[in-house]
Formats: C-alpha cells, sequence, structure tokens
C-alpha cells in the first residue's frame, strides 16, 4: 500500500471538502442554483480527506495558512508555524506594552490584534499593477498588466518572505525580523512597501508598451 | 478619578460583608452598598482582582484571585527568582500580578504557626509540568519577605549542575570543585535581597581564603559577602561559609531572644528543582569522567542546608522535570525525581500538590488576560473559543499562557 507524500495523487473524481462550518449552517433557501447543484453533486461524489493543517475552529486563518506554506522549507510544517506564532507574540507583546504605558487618547489609536495587524500589512503590500515580459521584433519589453487576486497575494507575501530572509542582519531571528517588516508595512513603511511602489513607478514609466498587451 | 476610587472602597465593603454573613441589618447594608457601586463590569473586575497586597493577609476568600507585587517588594525580594515568560508578561502588561492558589495559602499558612524552636520543617511543591510551583513558590518568597525573614532563593538548582563554562579544582578540599560564576551571580543576588540583614549579622569563626586573604572572627557578613564578589575565586568557598554561618546563627538568635535582646532571625532557604542535587551532572572532570553532584563545592553546602538539623526557618522548595538531568518527561513524583538517596536525605517532608487550574481559576485567568487585552483574536472571546481553548490547554497554566500568546 503506497503512502503517497507530495502531489497527493487522488483520482479527479474526488471532490474538495468544506472545512468552514458556516458553509453547513445556510439553509436551502439562501442558496444560488450553483451552489444547490454543488450541494447535490457532493452527495453523490466522494471527498478527498482534510489536510493536517485546516480546522474547522473560529481560530483557523486561509492567508495565515498560505504564509505558513510559503515560509515552510523542506517539509518543515511545525518550524513554520512556530515561528509564525512567534511572530503573532512579538508583534502583540510590542503593541500592548505601547497601549499600556499610552495615554487615554492614544490607546484609541493603537492596533493590538496580530491578525489584524497581519492582514493589514499583507493589503498593503499588494501591488495593484505588474510587469510582464513580453517580446516584439527582437526585442523583450517590460509591459503593465492586470494582476489577479491570487497573484497580488502571492506576490505580497513572497516578498515579505524574501525581505526577511536576505535583507536583515543574519544573527536576529526570523520570527523577530517578520514582526518588524510585517509592523512598518502595517503603517505604510519599510522595504516591502519600497518594493511596491518601485514596481508601480517602473509600470507607469512604460505605460507607452500598455497596447503590447493583447489579452 | 475620584469616583473610581469611592466605588474601590465600596467594593472592599462590599466583598468583606458578604464573608461576615451577617444578619437582615447587614443584608440591608450590602443592597445600599451595592446599589452605589459602578456596574456589571466593575463587579466582573473583582471578581479576578484582589487590592490586598500583603500576602500574610490573604486567605480563602482571595482563591482564584490576582494580586499586584508592589514594584519596590519586586526589586529587592525577586532579582532572580521569577520564571522568563512571567516576567516577559510582566515587562508587557506593565504590571506584575500573581494568582492567589490553594499550594501557596497552604504553605504560608503553615509557615505562620512555625515553631522556631524546633528543627526547620521542609515543604516539597510537587506535580505536573506546568501547573504553577515556582509561581506558587515565588507567592511563599514574597510573604517571607514581607515578614522579614532572610530569604536564601536559589531560583534554579539544576543550572549549578550543567553548562559549566569554568569549573576550578576547590582551594580548600582537593577532591571538589568550584564554580565561580555562578556563586559570585548567587552572592550578588543574595546582597540584593537581605541588604538590611548583613551588616547586624556578625561570624564565629575566623575563615583564611589564601596566604594572604582572611576574614576575621567578628566581622560581618556584609564584608564576607564582599570578599566573595571581590575575589571570584574564593566565591564558592564563601557561599559555604555564609550557609555555615546562618545556619549557626538561625538558631542562636532565639536563644537572644530569650535573653531579651530583640527580633529573631528567620531564615527561609527557597530552592527551585530541588532534585538537581541528588541527580546526575553533565559536567566532565578534566580526565572525561563523569562528575557526581558531591563533589560540587555548591551542592555539598547546599546538600548540608536543605537537612533539618538547624532550627530558627523553613525550606521550601520544589521539584523540577523541566531542567532535569537524564530524567524521562512523564516523571513528576517525589519518589521518581528525587531517586532513592534523594528520597531519604528529604525524608521526613511536607508534600505540597500543585494541580492544572481549576474551573474558577481558569475563569479568572481568562478574565485577567482579556482584561488585560491579551486575548486578542475575536473567536477567543466568544464562549466556543473558550471552550476550544479549555479543550486544548487541559487548563493547564503554562501551556494556556503559550496558547494566548498567539492568539
Amino acid at each position: 500500500m503506497l503512502t503517497l507524500v507530495r502531489w497527493s495523487r487522488y483520482n479527479p473524481y474526488y471532490l474538495d471538502p468544506e472545512t468552514n462550518r458556516d458553509a453547513y449552517t445556510k439553509p436551502d433557501t439562501e442558496l444560488t442554483p450553483e451552489q444547490i447543484e454543488e450541494r447535490e453533486l457532493k452527495k453523490v461524489r466522494p471527498i478527498k480527506a482534510a489536510v493536517a493543517a485546516v480546522s474547522s475552529s473560529g481560530f483557523n486563518d486561509p492567508l495565515m495558512n498560505k504564509f505558513i506554506n510559503m515560509m515552510m522549507q523542506e517539509g518543515k510544517k511545525i518550524l513554520a508555524r512556530d515561528i509564525m506564532n512567534q511572530t503573532l507574540e512579538s508583534i502583540k507583546r510590542k503593541q500592548v506594552e505601547k497601549y499600556h504605558k499610552a495615554g487615554q487618547k492614544a490607546k484609541m489609536e493603537i492596533e493590538c490584534n496580530p491578525h489584524a495587524i497581519f492582514h493589514q500589512a499583507m493589503e498593503n503590500c499588494k501591488p495593484v499593477i505588474g510587469l510582464a515580459s513580453i517580446q516584439r521584433g527582437g526585442k523583450s519589453y517590460q509591459v503593465p498588466i492586470p494582476l489577479t487576486d491570487e497573484r497580488r497575494r502571492f506576490l505580497a507575501m513572497k516578498w515579505m518572505i524574501a525581505e526577511c530572509r536576505d535583507n536583515k542582519h543574519r544573527r536576529t531571528h526570523m520570527y523577530e525580523k517578520l514582526s518588524q517588516e510585517l509592523l512598518s508595512a502595517f503603517s505604510n513603511e519599510g522595504n516591502v512597501i519600497k518594493k511596491k511602489h518601485e514596481l508601480h513607478k517602473m509600470a507607469e514609466a512604460n505605460r507607452a508598451y500598455a497596447h503590447y498587451r493583447w489579452w | 478619578m475620584s469616583l473610581h476610587r469611592i466605588s474601590l472602597r465600596l467594593r472592599r465593603v462590599a466583598t468583606q460583608a458578604r464573608q461576615l454573613h451577617v444578619s437582615g441589618g447587614g443584608h440591608q447594608q450590602l443592597e445600599a452598598v451595592a446599589v452605589e457601586t459602578s456596574p456589571a463590569a466593575a463587579r466582573e473586575l473583582s471578581f479576578f482582582r484582589t487590592t490586598e497586597t500583603d500576602p500574610a493577609c490573604h486567605g480563602e476568600v482571595h482563591l482564584g484571585q490576582y494580586y499586584t507585587l508592589p514594584p519596590a517588594h519586586l526589586r529587592n525580594a525577586f532579582p532572580h527568582g521569577l520564571p522568563y515568560r512571567f516576567q516577559l508578561q510582566m515587562k508587557t502588561f506593565n504590571e506584575s500580578c500573581v494568582m492567589v492558589r490553594q499550594p501557596a495559602l497552604d504553605i504560608i499558612s503553615h509557615l505562620k504557626k512555625t515553631d522556631f524552636t524546633k528543627p526547620a520543617i521542609r515543604y516539597l511543591l510537587y506535580g505536573l509540568g506546568g501547573s504553577g510551583k515556582t509561581m506558587s513558590l515565588c507567592h511563599s518568597v514574597h510573604y517571607c519577605y514581607t515578614q522579614g525573614w532572610l530569604i536564601l532563593h536559589i531560583p534554579d538548582a539544576h543550572l549549578w549542575v550543567k553548562n559549566c563554562k569554568e569549573l576550578l579544582p576547590s582551594s580548600s578540599r582537593p577532591t571538589r570543585f568550584d564554580q565561580p560564576v555562578e556563586a559570585s551571580h548567587w552572592l550578588k543576588n543574595f546582597k540584593t535581597t537581605n541588604e538590611a540583614f548583613l551588616p547586624k549579622l556578625k561570624t564565629t569563626q575566623r575563615y583564611v581564603w589564601t596566604k594572604r586573604e582572611s576574614t576575621e572572627e567578628g566581622s560581618t557578613l556584609a564584608e564576607l559577602v564582599e570578599q566573595g564578589l571581590t575575589r571570584v575565586r574564593s566565591s564558592s568557598d564563601v557561599v559555604g561559609a555564609l550557609l555555615r554561618e546562618l545556619r549557626m546563627q538561625a538558631g542562636a538568635s532565639l536563644e537572644e531572644e530569650e535573653e531579651g535582646q530583640g527580633g529573631a532571625l528567620k531564615v527561609a532557604v527557597v530552592v527551585d528543582g530541588i532534585n538537581a542535587l541528588w541527580g546526575r551532572t553533565t559536567l566532565k572532570k578534566e580526565d572525561r569522567s563523569a562528575l557526581v553532584p558531591e563533589e560540587l563545592t555548591l551542592i555539598h553546602n547546599l546538600r548540608k542546608m536543605v537537612k533539618n538539623d538547624w532550627r530558627g526557618g523553613a525550606i521550601i522548595s520544589s521539584l523540577s522535570q523541566t531542567g532535569a538531568l537524564y530524567s524521562p518527561k512523564h516523571h513528576y513524583l517525589p519518589q521518581e525525581l528525587l531517586g532513592e538517596e534523594g528520597f531519604d536525605s528529604m525524608d521526613p517532608f511536607v508534600p505540597v500538590p500543585v494541580s492544572n487550574y481549576s474551573e474558577k481559576e481558569f475563569e479568572s485567568c481568562y478574565l485577567y488576560y482579556t482584561d488585560r487585552n491579551w486575548l486578542q483574536h475575536p473567536h477567543s472571546r466568544t464562549e466556543e473559543g473558550k471552550r476550544e481553548l479549555v479543550f486544548l490547554s487541559n487548563r493547564n497554566p503554562t501551556v494556556f499562557e503559550r496558547l494566548c500568546a498567539s492568539l
């Protein structure tokens, strides 16, 4: 009996599991026709087993899971998850310490929720427009193109991780580097935001070539 | 601000009135007071916090409530005693709050009734990993500090039997080994805690350190400690001499008291991770043979201190598997962790079991974290999230704290 570890080889007949608990609380009347059709299909088709990292609890966050997967190296999921938890803890510690030492008015401004900070920082790092290399008449030009939502999310996360791995002091821990970068991205400062702005500037500079795009 | 302070006083009156169980007239007074205090939020606040900062006054009514450690006491009584995670928490929340729990109350009530003419009683805190043994120990240390006892606090005996960079052969005895770094570090912290006592106590014997240095009979213990801090090579022997002096004088000053000469010297020997004294070490001699704990000066003198052949104080200790060497993770009982030799030396002792949080204590901890803005995830503030946290942590204090850290 083979147990496959990477690139699970399910028969394409199998459907993905629905892990969100709220999806099952909706009564039939509130669903669109496509959703009703999907539910009917799920009654007859077999379902894949759920991944171990995903749970139906309210603490589960898909963006967080994606980020942990991107940080993971050599399949060491536990290490990546621990780094993420330490990052959230260090962000929270800094913010809560600031909160408790601040005056009454300043307390309203300080955001203490590390998950909210993470989501907002990722939002701030997402580029609006991207560049693609298109060949025309022997030369290749950098052409501004629209990006899909997944591509934007992927670029934001990749830049964040690459920035923390490469451009920081060698002896600091990853969680320390990540927490600093996330906090500065939250307030629209830092190297990742700078990289996003540079991409936007390049796209603006190359807007003459925009008509080379044919899709 | 003043309105808030009034409601604080009235709240204390309300809780005290509730404890007294008075008759009809008192009940009317209670209702009148309840009307004047601020609404449910303030009453919830008093559920998990208490304004009583003196450990001597903590009783059954304060079980599960957090009391604040005054910053002045903190600096003097705990230069090195508190766990690392708790120190981080103190820095983040800008205050140091300790929960009043049953094991600490048991020890404190026993300490209140100690008979200083009888040999010192040994208290041993034991329990599963992360259940709060060190924090209960620190609570009793705070009690001893407020009552004016002399505190000998060894924060973690395991640190003395492992990872020692400099191991010197002892200058006084050929078979023993010294640890100058650990000894001098401990002496510095000892001095911070017991500044008041050292100038008053005098040595009873002449101690010779080298050919040119010696401490005369009748010099104060403050000079002895200075000697240890300045001459780091002989600091382990200084620790031994200090322990010997305190052992003799804890009993001796009682006789002075009978002659009417003033306050008795009460000595509290507080050791965390006492199973290190009778275990094995990871240290090696120069010929790469293993070192027995008996061959270390610090451990040898500490063993003598922990024996109950002296009067005038108490020995409070706790087991610890977390830092223990060569002991499996599932061991937590005294017999398993102390070994045969350790158990025979510690026998007889008063065992104090420390368990995970009860429902009330867990509720109190949860409310404290919510009040301090530590539980930030919106799902953790719901009933369902709380049930998940109870399930994941099994109400273990350390596990719960680590879970809440990332939420």
